[in-house]
């Protein structure tokens, strides 16, 4: 199976679990998203979702200048996208045990 | 190395050109974020390894972005980019800035002679404007993305190599010396004022104070811009007008000590003429408070072992004094007088206050 399709659906809690703790910059939250696991993550897709969720105003960003090369932009979680990632997670475990049932239902 | 450089470049290019349908400021946001990626990831690339082996082709990596995001594919057209209009709030904002700054700088240059107080119309100016994009975060892209400041960014940073592009580079080097030197000029304006105006000393001290924290600060959050700008357009308009009062300093001494010396007593003799062109003798000035109108020197005559009485200093013509084989002669001053008469002798319609002292009957001549 694809993981890349399921990936879609849960990118965007993905990516407010890894900001959980720490800001990040774009490039930061991919190197999280993979050093946890999903190896298979797009860096475009990690960097329009960091967009997407700026834009729907569950992140903010600052920018820190650096030494060499471009200014780095940081996101960092706010309440509202804390709030989110806790629903999120609520809604993720009850489709997640739902989905294990019925493969339980399915092996026995 | 250089080609590692021109391949981001062109990565760069080639993600403005897929994204060119979106909303400047999104873009720009969006492009922050990019290009601090593909500098990093250009770093960690291998010998004969290209940003496209790692990232896809630009378009692709646009592509794959834009739906993770939630932008429209391609081919549509966001109707924000096209019913923009022209008065969006970061437009007026960054407008706002602008005249506000061009304000301060006209208010610097005349802090000294108008009250200060003038500095609260780009005051409320900046806090207006910076109310409509406060919640628009540090970096302002939509600001930034604006046609008339990516001109203006477009003029600041011209091709690598060119004098032009040193130039800038040198400047932008100098730019902490600036931070200290505007907060010096206005510390300076502030002391100017202290005499004067105190609200105004207080509000240039204060904006001195803070200057020096948010020249920094600008460099990470735009937002400062709101401060930065106009505190550097009033330590300008002060510096002009510290040079100009300097200036006329310098022209009002040269003139001053020029008017020290005044007319009468660069002269040592004085020929009145009657209105038939006949030289006048024993003329006593004096001036409206009845003061004698001395010609250069104050005591006239020969010394005070001479017989000869000492005349009074203001009566012209002065005799000459002549000092022969060691004794003094006074020569009769008909004999000294120019020997052309002026072609438009004074008329004697009595310009002449009237003498306290008749004249005295005693010949200047021995």
């Amino acid at each position: 199976m694809d993981t890349s399709q399921l990936l879609k659906g849960v990118l965007d809690l993905a990516v407010l679990a890894v900001l959980r703790k720490d800001d990040g910059y774009g490039y930061d939250v991919v190197r999280r998203l993979r050093a946890g696991g999903l190896n298979d993550v797009g860096d475009a897709s990690v960097y329009g979702t960091l967009r997407r969720l700026y834009n729907a105003g569950l992140l903010t960003s600052y920018v820190v200048p650096s030494e060499e090369g471009p200014h780095r932009k940081y996101y960092s979680i706010n309440e509202t996208g804390r709030a989110r990632l806790a629903e999120s997670r609520e809604t993720w475990r009850s489709f997640a045990s739902t989905l294990d049932g019925l493969l339980e239902e399915v092996a026995a | 190395m250089n080609t590692q450089a021109l391949g981001v470049e062109y990565y760069l290019a080639g993600m403005r050109a897929a994204l060119d349908d979106l909303p400047p400021g999104e873009v720009a946001e969006i492009m922050e974020d990019v290009e601090a990626h593909v500098a990093e990831l250009s770093t960690e690339l291998g010998e004969n390894e290209t940003l496209e082996q790692r990232l896809g082709s630009p378009v692709q990596y646009a592509q794959e972005l834009r739906q993770a995001a939630g932008y429209p594919p391609r081919t549509e057209r966001l109707p924000v980019t096209t019913k923009k209009g022209l008065l969006s709030r970061p437009r007026a904002a960054a407008w706002g800035l602008g005249i506000a700054t061009g304000i301060t700088l006209l208010v610097g240059v005349a802090a000294l002679r108008e009250p200060v107080f003038l500095l609260l119309l780009p005051g409320v100016i900046l806090v207006l404007s910076l109310a409509l994009v406060h919640d628009r975060g540090p970096v302002q892209a939509e600001i930034m993305g604006l046609p008339e400041t990516r001109k203006i960014q477009q003029w600041l940073t011209p091709e690598v190599g060119t004098p032009a592009e040193r130039a800038i580079t040198y400047l932008k080097s100098l730019q902490p010396a600036w931070w200290l030197a505007r907060a010096g000029l206005l510390g300076l304006g502030a002391v100017l004022l202290a005499g004067r105006d105190i609200p105004g000393f207080l509000a240039i001290a204060a904006i001195a104070v803070v200057s020096v924290f948010a020249g920094p600060r600008a460099k990470v959050d735009r937002r400062w811009l709101w401060f930065s700008l106009p505190a550097s357009a009033l330590a300008v308009g002060l510096l002009f007008q510290v040079l100009d009062v300097t200036a006329n300093n310098l022209a009002y001494n040269t003139r001053s000590s020029y008017q020290q010396a005044p007319v009468m007593e660069s002269y040592e003799n004085i020929y009145a003429y009657d209105e038939n062109g006949k030289l006048l003798t024993n003329v006593l000035l004096y001036d409206q408070d009845g003061n004698p109108i001395n010609a250069q020197r104050q005591y006239y005559g020969c010394r005070d072992s001479d017989p000869q009485p000492m005349i009074p200093a203001n009566r012209y013509p002065r005799p000459k004094i002549d000092y022969e084989n060691g004794t003094c002669y006074t020569v009769a001053p008909s004999v000294s007088a120019p020997s052309s008469t002026p072609s438009t002798p004074p008329s004697s319609s009595g310009s002449a206050p009237s003498s306290p002292v008749p004249p005295t009957s005693v010949s200047p001549s021995k």
